[in-house]
């Protein structure tokens, strides 16, 4: 396993997205399996947004407190992968938006997403099934028209790999 | 944790760089070449620094984010436009190898051009903001 050593820049990261209308997602196992998260991950797949929003597992944790007793316990529990909420800027043509567009207006097509955040040598990738949600262009005249978009993650099937 | 990047490297890196996608002679500090050519590239490095965040410890630090200048003289203007051009279109927004470093991003800002009556040369300014992983 090759991990990057190194501190990496935000924009390292790139997102990609399964392409075809309808899709057969990943299986958890595979979710962590680089041979098939590396599959996705390439330039045709490549989805062109600004930012990467944080990317991840959720925070989630049981907080207890009994009467009586002198302090609470806060205990975690296993957590959803975070949603991602994106903005890209917007060409109406661009074949990745437009999947993901349809993806929107259908509501129920699960499809792998990818994060890869390389070093030039060693990449690390992380891979969930989602669903998108919201399509809201923003044309607002100061700057260049924005869709902003969310990914809502299936739990459960998300997984980390690196090359090796 | 992130060591200290090499200044050495990076100077031999951008050189390394440069002369490859240009073909007119690059150098790094003004010498006397406009004597000797009607096109040439000059470049210097700046700003070289890697934050340091809390603690004890040296090589806790972050990403290095170097600038360097790139100056074209030329003695035509349409020449000068086409070296910026060939410069903007191969190092803006380039991530990949970089000599012998690995650069993450690399961003161009043309900053301005003019014409310097002394030597006989129009000029063309650039900094390039290069984004190196630690």
């Amino acid at each position: 396993m090759a991990l990057p050593n190194k501190v990496l820049p935000g924009f390292s990261a790139t997102l990609y997205a399964q392409d075809a209308a309808t899709p057969t997602p990943l299986t958890t196992a595979n979710l962590s399996t680089w041979a098939s998260v590396s599959a996705i991950a390439v330039a045709a797949n490549a989805v062109n947004v600004e930012n990467i929003p944080a990317f991840g597992q959720d925070d989630a944790v049981a907080n207890f407190a009994v009467a009586g007793s002198r302090q609470s316990d806060k205990i975690p529990v296993q957590a959803a992968p975070t949603s991602m909420s994106i903005t890209a800027a917007w060409n109406p043509s661009d074949a990745m938006l437009l999947t993901l567009r349809d993806d929107a207006y259908n509501g129920t097509i699960d499809r792998t997403f990818v994060v890869v955040a390389t070093d030039g040598t060693n990449s690390i990738a992380y891979a969930f099934n989602g669903r998108v949600g919201q399509w809201d262009i923003d044309s607002n005249t100061s700057a260049e028209a924005k869709v902003t978009f969310t990914i809502h993650p299936r739990g459960n099937q998300y997984g980390w790999s690196t090359n090796p | 944790m992130a060591g200290q990047n090499s200044i050495d490297q990076y100077m031999t890196s951008i050189q390394s760089f440069l002369s490859g996608l240009v073909s007119v002679p690059v150098l790094n500090n003004f010498d006397r070449e406009f004597a000797n050519s009607s096109q040439f590239i000059v470049w210097q490095l700046r700003d070289v620094h890697q934050p340091v965040y809390t603690g004890i410890y040296q090589a806790n630090k972050g990403i290095d984010t170097p600038v360097f200048q790139i100056s074209i003289f030329t003695t035509t203007i349409n020449t000068g436009l086409a070296l910026a051009d060939q410069i903007m279109q191969g190092l803006h927004g380039y991530t990949g190898q970089f000599g012998s470093i690995y650069v993450s991003k690399a961003d161009v800002h043309m900053l301005f051009q003019g014409y310097d009556d002394e030597i006989k040369l129009y000029n063309i300014y650039m900094d390039c903001f290069l984004y190196i992983p630690a």
